[in-house]
C-alpha cells in the first residue's frame, strides 16, 4: 500500500487503530486502578476529525470495492464531529459509578459502529455496503442494552436487534434479485444494467425497505420509539444523529448513481413515503410526554422533510440533503445534550420537569430552544436554511404539491416544539430542575452545537462548497 | 444440472416468506431469531443459485454468501446475549411479558 | 382492466409452461430426484420450525431445514460452502440456540397457540410478498449461464486475498472488526457484574 492510498483511506485506518489503542489501554491498565477512557476517546476522537479536515484526493482502492470522494470525506467529517459531541456529552455518565467496570467498552462500540459506517459510505460493492451496514447496527444494540440495571435498556437492545436483524434479511434478499437480474454486485455494472424489469423493480423495494428500517420511515418505524425510550441517552443521540445520517446519505449515494435510471419509480414513492412520514411522525409527537419519546417521533418527522429533498433528485436535492444533516447533527445534539445534562443532574426525563427551566437554568434553556427552534425551522437559526434548501430543491423540480404538504407539517411541529419552550419560559413549576452546573467536557459539547447552530445559518461558504460537490442525477 | 433455475429460486422465496410469516406470528424471542435464520438462508441459497446458474465466471454470489453467514453468526451471538440478559430480569423471554414501555 | 389480467394470466401461463417443459419431468434423473427430496425437507422443515408449539423441537427442525440447505449447496457442487453452512449454521449458531432455549425455558412448555388476527395477518402479509415474488420470477427469463467449473479452494483462498477486482481482502479485513466488535458487545451484555445494584433502583423491581 503506498502513501497516497493511506491518505484516502485514513479515516478508516485512523480509527481502527484508535479502536486498538483503547482496547489495549483496557487489557494493560494497572490492576485495580478504575479508569475512565472518555479523556482517552475524545482525544482521538478528535485527532481523527483534524487528519479529516487535511486535503481531499479521490479515487478507488481494491478494484472498486472502496470509493473515495471529496463529497464522501464530507459527510465522513460530519460523522466524525457528530460522535466526538456525543463522546463530550456521556463523559458525566461514563465517570459516573453507574458504568463502572466497563467504560472502554463503550467507546469500543460506538467507534466500531462508526468505522461501520465510513465503510458503508465509501462502498463500491453491494458486499462492502452490507458488512458496513451490519457493523453499523450489531455493535449498537449492544450498547442500547448497556445499562444492564434498567429492564427497558435490555428491551431496547432486544428491539434494535430483531427488528436489524429483519431489515438486514430484507435488504439482503433485494441485494440477491438485484445480483441475479444484472450479474454483479459492483455500483458501476448494477448502475450500467439497472433498466427496470420487473425483477429489478421487486429487487429495488425491497433493498428500499431494507434501508427504510435503519432510517426509521414510516411503516418501518414501528422500533424507534421504544429503543429510543430505553437505550442509554449517550446511545440513543448517537442512534438517531450519526446513524440515521450515514443511512440517509448511502441512500441518497444510492439513489442518485445506482438506481438513477429507475427514478421515476423511487420519486413517487419517496413521495408517498415522505408524505406519511412526516404526518405520522408529527401527530404521534403531539402526545408525548417523555423526552426521549418525544425526541424519537420528531426525528421521525425529520427524516420526512430530507425525503423531500432526495425526492427532488437534482444538484440541489443532493447538496441540500447534506447540508440538512449537517445542520440535524447539530440541533438534535444540542436537544441531547440539555436532556443528558439533567438527566445526569437530577434524573428528570419528563416534559413537566422541564417546567421553569429557564429561572433556574437559564443558559440550558437557551441552548434547548435554540436547537428546538432550529429543529421546527424558526428563520435566524440554521435549521430553517436547512429545510429552505431542501423544499426548494422540490420546487426547483415542480413538486408543489409534496412543499406545500411539507410545509403544512413544518407548521404542526412548530407547535409540539413550542410546547417545550412554553414549558421552559412560562410554566411555574413548584419544584423545578435546581441550578447546577455541568462540568467543562460537557459543557464543551453543549457550546459546540450552539456554535455550530449560529454558524451554519450565516456561513454561506459551508453550503457553497457542498453544492459544489454534489450532482444531480 | 437439469433442475431449472426457477424452481430453486421459488423455493427459496418460499422459505424467505415463511420466515416473514414466522416473524409475525411468533412472540417467543428465541423462535423470531430462527425465523429470521429461515430469511437468511433462503437468501443464501438466492446468492448461490443466481451464482452457479447464471454468472458462473465470477464468484460473487459465493463469497457473498460466505461473508453472509459469517456475519449471521455474529449477529446472533449479540442476539443471545441480549436475551439472556433479559430472562436473567424478568425470567421469561415472551416478548409480550417484555413490553412495559407502552405509551 | 380486464385485457390487462387476461394478458397477464396468458404470458403467466406460457412461462409456467415453458419452465415446466425445461423441467423435462418425464425424463427423471438423480439430480431431479435429490432436488426434490431437498425442497420437501426444507419446505416442512421450514413450516414447522415456524408453527411447532415447543421451541425445542421447532429448533430441532430449523436444524434439519439448514442440514438440507447445506444438502441443496453440495447439489450445486459447492463443497466448501456446504461444510461452511454445516459448521458454522447447524454447528455453531444452531448449538447457541438450543443452549439458550435450555438456559431459558422448560422443556415440557408450550406457547399458547397465536391469536387468529395475528395468523390472519400474517398469513394475508406472507402470502401476498411470495405470490409476488414469484410472479415476478416466473415471468422473468434470466441469461443462460455458461456452466463452468465450481471454484477449488486454491482459488476460493487467492480470491479471499485478492486486492483487485473481484478479491476480498478488505471485506475480508472489516469482517474481523466485525467479529471483535460483536464478541466485545455480547460479552459486556451477557457478564455477569458483581456491581451493587443499589445505586439506582430499578422500577421493574
Amino acid at each position: 500500500m503506498q502513501i497516497e492510498d493511506f491518505l484516502l483511506m485514513r479515516h478508516e485506518i485512523l480509527l481502527t487503530l484508535g479502536i486498538l489503542i483503547i482496547l489495549m489501554a483496557d487489557l494493560f491498565r494497572p490492576h485495580g486502578r478504575e479508569s475512565s477512557f472518555s479523556g482517552l476517546a475524545i482525544g482521538l476522537m478528535a485527532v481523527i476529525t483534524l487528519a479529516g479536515l487535511l486535503p481531499v484526493p479521490q479515487g478507488s482502492l481494491f478494484g472498486g470495492m472502496y470509493v473515495s470522494t471529496p463529497l464522501f470525506t464530507l459527510v465522513k467529517n460530519v460523522l466524525t464531529m457528530g460522535t466526538l459531541i456525543v463522546f463530550l456529552q456521556a463523559h458525566s455518565w461514563m465517570t459516573g459509578p453507574l458504568t463502572l467496570r466497563r467504560r472502554s467498552e463503550f467507546y469500543i462500540l460506538l467507534m466500531s459502529t462508526l468505522l461501520g459506517m465510513y465503510f458503508m459510505i465509501s462502498s463500491g460493492n453491494f458486499l462492502m455496503l452490507y458488512i458496513g451496514l451490519e457493523l453499523a447496527s450489531i455493535p449498537v444494540a449492544a450498547a442500547a442494552a448497556y445499562d444492564k440495571f434498567r429492564m427497558d435498556s435490555a428491551e431496547s437492545g432486544m428491539k434494535y436487534i430483531l427488528s436489524s436483524a429483519v431489515s438486514s434479511a430484507i435488504l439482503l434478499y433485494g441485494i440477491s434479485l438485484i445480483y441475479g437480474a444484472t450479474g454483479s454486485l459492483y455500483f458501476e455494472r448494477v448502475a450500467a444494467f439497472y433498466t427496470g424489469t420487473p425483477v429489478q423493480m421487486l429487487a429495488f423495494v425491497l433493498f428500499f425497505s431494507g434501508l427504510a428500517f435503519k432510517i426509521s420511515l414510516v411503516p418501518f418505524h414501528l422500533w424507534t420509539a421504544d429503543v429510543y425510550q430505553g437505550a442509554p441517552t449517550g446511545v440513543t443521540s448517537y442512534l438517531s444523529v450519526v446513524s440515521k445520517g450515514a443511512s440517509t446519505f448511502v441512500l441518497l449515494v444510492l439513489l442518485y448513481t445506482v438506481f438513477s435510471k429507475i427514478a421515476l419509480l423511487w420519486q413517487p414513492m419517496l413521495f408517498v413515503v415522505a408524505v406519511v412520514t412526516m404526518v405520522v411522525g408529527n401527530l404521534f409527537a403531539l402526545r408525548q410526554q417523555h423526552m426521549r419519546r418525544f425526541i424519537a417521533f420528531s426525528s421521525i418527522s425529520q427524516a420526512g422533510y430530507i425525503l423531500v429533498g432526495l425526492a427532488a433528485g437534482n444538484q440541489l436535492g443532493m447538496s441540500s440533503v447534506v447540508y440538512y444533516i449537517l445542520v440535524y447533527v447539530c440541533s438534535n445534539l444540542g436537544v441531547f445534550g440539555v436532556i443528558s445534562a439533567i438527566e445526569h443532574a437530577t434524573g428528570k426525563l419528563r416534559m413537566d420537569d422541564y417546567n421553569g427551566l429557564y429561572h433556574t437554568n437559564p443558559r440550558l434553556a437557551l441552548l434547548m430552544t435554540l436547537s428546538l427552534f432550529s429543529l421546527a425551522g424558526i428563520p435566524p437559526v440554521a435549521g430553517f436554511f436547512g429545510k429552505f434548501f431542501l423544499f426548494a430543491a422540490a420546487a426547483q423540480q415542480g413538486m408543489y404539491v409534496l412543499v406545500i404538504l411539507a410545509t403544512l407539517n413544518t407548521i404542526i411541529s412548530l407547535y409540539y416544539y413550542l410546547l417545550v419552550v412554553k414549558a421552559m419560559f412560562i410554566n411555574s413549576n413548584n419544584t423545578p430542575v435546581p441550578f447546577f452546573r455541568t462540568c467543562c467536557v460537557t459543557r464543551t459539547g453543549l457550546v459546540l452545537c450552539a456554535l455550530g447552530l449560529v454558524v451554519l445559518g450565516f456561513a454561506a461558504v459551508v453550503y457553497q462548497q457542498m453544492f459544489d460537490m454534489s450532482f444531480g442525477l | 444440472m437439469d433442475v431449472p433455475v426457477h424452481f430453486f429460486l421459488m423455493l427459496s422465496a418460499a422459505m424467505f416468506f415463511i420466515g416473514v410469516f414466522g416473524f409475525i406470528i411468533r412472540r417467543n424471542m428465541i423462535t423470531l431469531l430462527m425465523a429470521v435464520e429461515l430469511m437468511l438462508n433462503a437468501v443464501n441459497i438466492n446468492f448461490v443459485v443466481f451464482n452457479r446458474f447464471l454468472y458462473p465466471d465470477y464468484f460473487e454470489g459465493f463469497f457473498f454468501a460466505l461473508f453472509a453467514i459469517a456475519i449471521a453468526a455474529a449477529e446472533t451471538s449479540v442476539a443471545i446475549a441480549i436475551i439472556i440478559n433479559v430472562y436473567r430480569k424478568i425470567r421469561s423471554i415472551e416478548a409480550d411479558d417484555v413490553a412495559e414501555m407502552k405509551h | 382492466m380486464m385485457e390487462t389480467i387476461q394478458s397477464f394470466m396468458t404470458a403467466m401461463m406460457n412461462s409456467v409452461s415453458e419452465i415446466f417443459a425445461s423441467a423435462d419431468l418425464t425424463r427423471p434423473t438423480w439430480s431431479k430426484w435429490i432436488f426434490m427430496a431437498l425442497a420437501g425437507v426444507i419446505l416442512l422443515g421450514s413450516v414447522l420450525t415456524v408453527t411447532s408449539r415447543r421451541i425445542l423441537r421447532a429448533a430441532t427442525f430449523l436444524f434439519f431445514t439448514l442440514l438440507a440447505t447445506a444438502g441443496l449447496y453440495l447439489l450445486l457442487e459447492y463443497e466448501f460452502l456446504a461444510a461452511v453452512q454445516l459448521t458454522v449454521y447447524a454447528g455453531g449458531i444452531l448449538v447457541v440456540i438450543v443452549f439458550s432455549i435450555l438456559l431459558t425455558s422448560h422443556i415440557s412448555y408450550r406457547f399458547d397457540p397465536p391469536p387468529v388476527w395475528r395468523v390472519l395477518g400474517g398469513l394475508v402479509a406472507a402470502g401476498s410478498g411470495l405470490l409476488l415474488t414469484i410472479c415476478v420470477l416466473v415471468l422473468t427469463v434470466f441469461p443462460k449461464g455458461v456452466a463452468a467449473p465450481a471454484p477449488d479452494m486454491q482459488q476460493v483462498g487467492n480470491a479471499l486475498l485478492g486486492q483487485d477486482v473481484h478479491g476480498y481482502v478488505l471485506p475480508f479485513e472489516v469482517i474481523s472488526i466485525l467479529l471483535l466488535a460483536c464478541m466485545i458487545g455480547a460479552i459486556v451484555v451477557a457478564r455477569k457484574s458483581r456491581e451493587p445494584e443499589a445505586s439506582q433502583p430499578d422500577k421493574t423491581e
